[in-house]
């Protein structure tokens, strides 16, 4: 008898998983598991066990029967499940369908990225006017007339008095006519030079100028502030240099190179093989233009600076073509 | 502008210094080097070669194969110049030479079967010289093997260096030379010149009259007699090379080196060609041409400064010279004129005429008014050394307007105030002192310092910590690792653009950048446009009166790249005239405005979906949602014109307040025509100013709906041309406030309907924040509505 109650099992168990249909599963049940099966057919005789051996044999049977219930229960919803399954059988491969996102354009992303860097180090934005007078653009700025400083930006006018900022220095010069200081500022926007459109030059492009003015304010603040601000933005291992230059509001004047990051100093195409990029100019404020402003140049001192935005994202994303910046391209400004 | 090394090395004793950190030193103390020509790296493997044999090409007629001796080896040559000889001693550029006149680099080749062991130069392909007919042959007595580089001293190092505008001092060599000795405090040579202290001889010759003393404060004059014009010697043209300048003669030669050494600007003027022997320096007043040397007519303004003889001008002061007094080969007697004029005027003439030269480059920036006598001096006596020619003794030197030394006194603690880092007095005067500065006296807390006569740019206290700065080294300043923090109110102007940016990026459109300026026909497309007064191009001649025409002219850019689905925004100013001229802020408006366009496709063709062409309800859509991110959806009125307006053919637009909020619609086919465009263009305007006014109400929550809405639906035929808005309003005004929704769900027009009636179905939506509504007060409300519509449009009930 148990011999073949272990013989029944292995059957049974060899029988369930060879089944791969519904229709294979139920000839299981009616094969062991119905009135008619062989399972209850075992319990049958069951009454012809001795008394002694009854109670395990019996126990024995009742294993292989509620594992045979189990195993048909669960290979039977199995197959059911996997039976639904394939009727919805979809192509998840099929493209998906589209669902546009737009984009800001590179230079308002390369702008938003500056502008967070010093918003996080304590800086208000400011925004002044496009057409602007000679006096914000060039005379409060300590550009006298008939200076050749005047040389160094080309300048489109609109007559004698009014013109196409230059730079978005003069800002600098209506946030001091508004503010008291202490004041601590960045100023973007759009500027113009009156040059030929290239792939190297364009007649606008953006700029973000920067300002703070307190008592105590040294060039070493403005070092420090800008390499915190390079560092940040090109990446913590720079080198960088300040090397002396000239701009008219800004005394003593410099600019600000970092190691090239295409060849990493060691001299290629795009740094004109010195090594180092020119990425800002800056500055203590020159006195003259706290003059024009009613500070006071014996009381506070400052430093400002300015940087060109498309020049920035050109070296970043190895464009060759400033004109690119503002076709309205699609194909361009779905890049970024 | 250019400096040689070889030059510098006159003046200072550079020994030890190697070339780069030269280089980096220049760009350091703030000339910075913007290109280094080192000549013994570009003539790198070209020797002198001494040609053996010359033998025919065995293929080539045109050809000769030579055999040149370098001293220690022989080298087969391929050439193809006619005057290649044997016996000449030549130019060999190795392989691994590279030519400097177009940067090939020399390698072994075959030519024509046989082999080329390198290239036998010519003065042009060594970039020496124009001469390309044939082969340089050199001086017979150079030894074969030799560097060319030592052969022809062609050993300088050429510095490109970008001076800024505050430096007219480094405008010369001597001036380079002084900031190097301040810098590694090595002396300075200056060259040795015998001064003249009278006019005693001189004035038998020659005369000079200042009339104008205040834009020509001082001027010096010499004169050398017997002259004979001629080539200058090779060390002359040589240093007139290397900075870049043509060798003319011994006389321009000569007034060039002086100009590049001193910095001093020159003009000899052939004095028997002057008359009266005279100079008279004047304002034009009546003159009104003048022909300069280059024989080009000038037309005069009645302030340019002229210098003339007895009669006529003679030259332009301060920028060039004339045709009619010019040294020529047979000029025998020469004025040598060394000046100071006033800045301004000669930058004034400079701009009028549209003429800049290497003189009035210097002269508007500032020369040193005490150099003068010094420079005509040290000319007539290289003229006269170069020429065979005698110096009259004496110097005439008119000078009206005495020019003193600036005297600035310096406060010890305001170079740290500023600096941010404390310089020690001793290092502070060496600089000084370097600079050719003049310290006066000096006590606890000041210095009190002359400026030297060619610095114009030194003026106050800030400029001398400028200098101490610069020479001190911008990297000494210490670089600070923590700033303090202002704790006033912080301001984002930006931050409202940068939103609008945000949302609409967010609805899938691109961000585009158009230019500002643009052609006439754009920018008064929409509006009385700003002229430039200097424009570049015809094209970029106006600024533009709204961003909807550069969107126009975008979209025909896209469409001719085959772009489908073109969804652009772009924020910027725009510029109307509020008066024909502009002299105040108030005579124009700048604004910033938001362009939101639609163009070509909403959908391609996909699995999923069919073409779709953007149209009007697309373009309304995007800008509901911009309002309603705003808060401002149920707020602003809109109205529709279906006639349209100039730029539409059909637009809404937006008022509050009598004040034009935005305005968009379809562009009309007129304008598409003229920009030649096929295809529907949508554009919407947003003044930002406008708009932000009105947004800035603070948000409130609204409580959430807890009780069941019931929903309602009816479809009614209405006459076509009655307007949905209407219907709305009509709905809204006969119902309660139960009534919180409502939707319009199907629009339907058929013949069977009638051609000018159509089907609007709606929704409606009946709930109530405070309670649940019955059924029956919804029913009653909903049939009465429907009773009214029918009444109040004549309206067919299709449907409930």
């Amino acid at each position: 008898m148990r011999n073949r109650i272990n013989n029944l099992t292995s059957e049974f168990e060899n029988d369930i998983l060879t089944v791969s249909n519904l229709k294979e599963i139920e000839a299981i049940r009616i094969k062991y598991l119905s009135r008619n099966g062989s399972i209850p057919a075992l319990f049958e005789e069951l009454k012809n066990v001795s008394k002694e051996e009854k109670p395990v044999i019996g126990k024995e049977l009742n294993i292989l029967k509620k594992l045979a219930e189990e195993k048909f229960k669960n290979k039977k919803e199995e197959l059911e499940s996997a039976a639904t399954t394939a009727k919805e059988w979809i192509d998840l491969t099929l493209p998906a369908r589209d669902k546009i996102i737009g984009t800001k354009h590179v230079i308002t992303q390369t702008m938003d990225e500056i502008k967070n860097i010093f918003k996080g180090l304590g800086f208000s934005v400011f925004e002044g006017p496009e057409l602007d007078s000679d006096y914000y653009n060039f005379e409060a700025l300590n550009f006298p007339a008939d200076h050749p400083a005047r040389d160094m930006q080309d300048t489109f006018f609109i007559n004698n008095d009014f013109l196409l900022r230059t730079h978005t220095s003069p800002v600098q010069i209506r946030v001091m006519s508004k503010h008291k200081p202490p004041v601590r500022a960045i100023m973007p926007g759009k500027v113009f030079r009156n040059e030929v459109v290239n792939a190297r030059s364009h007649c606008q492009f953006h700029q973000v100028e920067g300002l703070y003015v307190d008592e105590g304010v040294t060039f070493a603040e403005l070092k420090g502030t800008l390499v915190a601000f390079a560092k940040q933005f090109y990446g913590s291992d720079l080198k960088y240099r300040f090397r002396p230059s000239f701009f008219p509001f800004t005394e003593p004047s410099a600019e600000m190179d970092i190691t090239c990051y295409i060849c990493k100093g060691k001299g290629c195409r795009i740094c004109k093989q010195s090594g180092w990029l020119e990425i800002l100019g800056c500055g203590m404020v020159d006195p003259n233009v706290f003059k024009y402003v009613n500070y006071d140049p014996e009381k506070v001192t400052g430093y400002a600076f300015g940087m060109g935005i498309e020049r920035v994202a050109l070296l970043r994303y190895d464009m060759k073509d400033i004109r690119l910046f503002f076709d309205g391209d699609v194909r361009f400004l779905k890049q970024f | 502008m250019k400096i040689s090394l070889n030059w510098l090395k006159n003046y200072i004793d550079l020994s030890g210094i190697p070339i780069d950190e030269i280089e980096s030193a220049l760009t350091m103390v703030g000339l910075e080097v913007e290109n280094v020509e080192n000549q013994e790296k570009m003539f790198n493997n070209f020797v002198i070669g001494y040609v053996k044999e010359k033998n025919k090409h065995p293929k080539a007629d045109k050809l000769t194969v030579c055999i040149v001796s370098t001293g220690d080896e022989e080298h087969t040559v391929v050439c193809g110049a006619p005057n290649v000889d044997a016996g000449q001693k030549i130019v060999l550029a190795l392989p691994g030479a590279i030519v400097p006149q177009n940067g090939i680099v020399i390698s072994k080749a075959k030519i024509r079967g046989v082999e080329s062991n390198g290239m036998i130069c010519s003065e042009a392909e060594l970039g020496i010289g124009n001469d390309h007919s044939g082969i340089l042959v050199l001086d017979s007595s150079l030894k074969e093997g030799m560097t060319l580089s030592e052969a022809m001293q062609l050993n300088d190092v050429i510095f490109e260096i970008g001076i800024t505008p505050n430096r007219p001092d480094a405008l010369s060599h001597i001036g380079v030379a002084r900031d190097l000795a301040a810098l590694y405090n090595r002396k300075m040579n200056l060259p040795e010149t015998k001064q003249s202290h009278s006019e005693k001889n001189v004035s038998e010759f020659a005369s000079v009259e200042v009339e104008d003393a205040i834009n020509c404060p001082r001027y010096s004059a010499k004169v050398v007699l017997n002259v004979e014009i001629k080539d200058s010697p090779l060390w002359l043209q040589q240093r007139i090379k290397s900075i870049g300048l043509r060798p003319i003669n011994n006389v321009v030669d000569v007034t060039n080196f002086i100009l590049y050494e001193l910095g001093q600007p020159l003009h000899a003027f052939d004095l028997d060609r002057l008359s009266g022997k005279k100079i008279v320096v004047k304002k034009a007043g009546a003159v009104s041409d003048f022909v300069t040397l280059d024989s080009k007519q000038r037309k005069l303004t009645p302030e340019t400064l002229l210098i003339c003889d007895a009669k006529n001008p003679v030259a332009i002061a301060g920028v060039m010279g004339g045709e009619n007094s010019e040294v020529t080969t047979a000029t025998q007697n020469v004025l040598i004129e060394s000046a100071y004029f006033n800045p301004s005027s000669v930058r004034k003439t400079s701009k009028t005429l549209g003429l800049s030269t290497d003189s009035s480059y210097r002269f508007e920036r500032g020369c040193n008014p005490h150099i003068t006598p010094l420079a005509a001096e040290r000319a007539a006596q290289l003229i006269a050394e170069m020429s065979g020619g005698e110096i009259v003794e004496g110097l005439i030197d008119v000078y009206p307007a005495k020019i003193l030394p600036k005297e600035i006194s310096l406060r010890k603690q305001q170079v740290e105030r500023i600096l941010g880092y404390p310089i020690p007095d001793k290092k502070i005067r060496n600089i000084f002192i370097g600079l050719g500065f003049e310290i006066l006296s000096e006590d606890k807390d000041c210095m009190f310092i002359s400026v030297p006569p060619f610095r114009p740019d030194i003026e106050r206290e800030i400029d001398l910590i400028e200098e101490i700065a610069r020479i001190n080294g911008y990297d000494n300043i210490p670089t600070i690792s923590r700033i303090g923090i202002t704790l006033q109110e912080k301001i984002d102007e930006t931050s409202f653009t940068s939103e609008l940016k945000e949302i609409l990026s967010g609805l899938g459109f691109n961000e585009m950048y158009s230019t500002t300026l643009q052609g006439e026909k754009s920018a008064n497309l929409t509006g009385n446009a700003i002229k430039l007064l200097n424009p570049s191009s015809i094209e970029m001649s106006f600024l533009r009166t709204s961003l909807i025409p550069g969107g126009i002219e975008t979209v025909k850019k896209n469409l001719n790249v085959k772009e489908k689905n073109i969804m652009l925004f772009e924020i910027g100013k725009v510029f109307q005239k509020v008066n024909e001229k502009i002299e105040s802020f108030d005579d124009f408006i700048e604004q910033e405005r938001l362009l939101v366009l639609l163009a070509g496709n909403a959908n391609e063709k996909k699995w999923y979906a069919s073409e779709r062409n953007f149209d009007f309800f697309d373009l309304k859509g995007y800008v509901f949602a911009l309002f309603k991110k705003k808060n401002l959806d149920n707020f602003i009125p809109y109205s529709y014109n279906n006639v349209g307006k100039n730029l539409f053919d059909f637009c809404f637009e937006q008022k509050y307040e009598n004040r034009v909020i935005g305005y968009g619609g379809r562009i009309s086919k007129e304008v598409l025509k003229g920009y030649d465009i096929d295809k529907d263009v949508y554009c919407y305007e947003l003044i930002i100013d406008e708009f932000k006014k009105l947004s800035g109400n603070p948000q409130k929550f609204k409580e959430l709906l807890r009780y069941p809405k019931i929903q309602r639906d009816f479809a009614f035929v209405f006459d076509k041309k009655i307007e949905f808005t209407e219907i709305e309003s009509f709905i809204r005004k006969n119902s309660s406030g139960l009534l919180k929704e409502l939707s319009l769900f199907d629009v339907f027009e058929s013949e069977s309907l009638g051609s000018d009636k159509r089907s609007l179905a709606f929704s409606l939506a009946y709930y109530d924040y405070e309670r649940t509504l019955t059924e029956e007060e919804v029913e009653k409300e909903f049939y009465n509505l429907i009773e009214k519509i029918k009444i109040e449009y004549k309206a067919v009930l299709r449907g409930v």
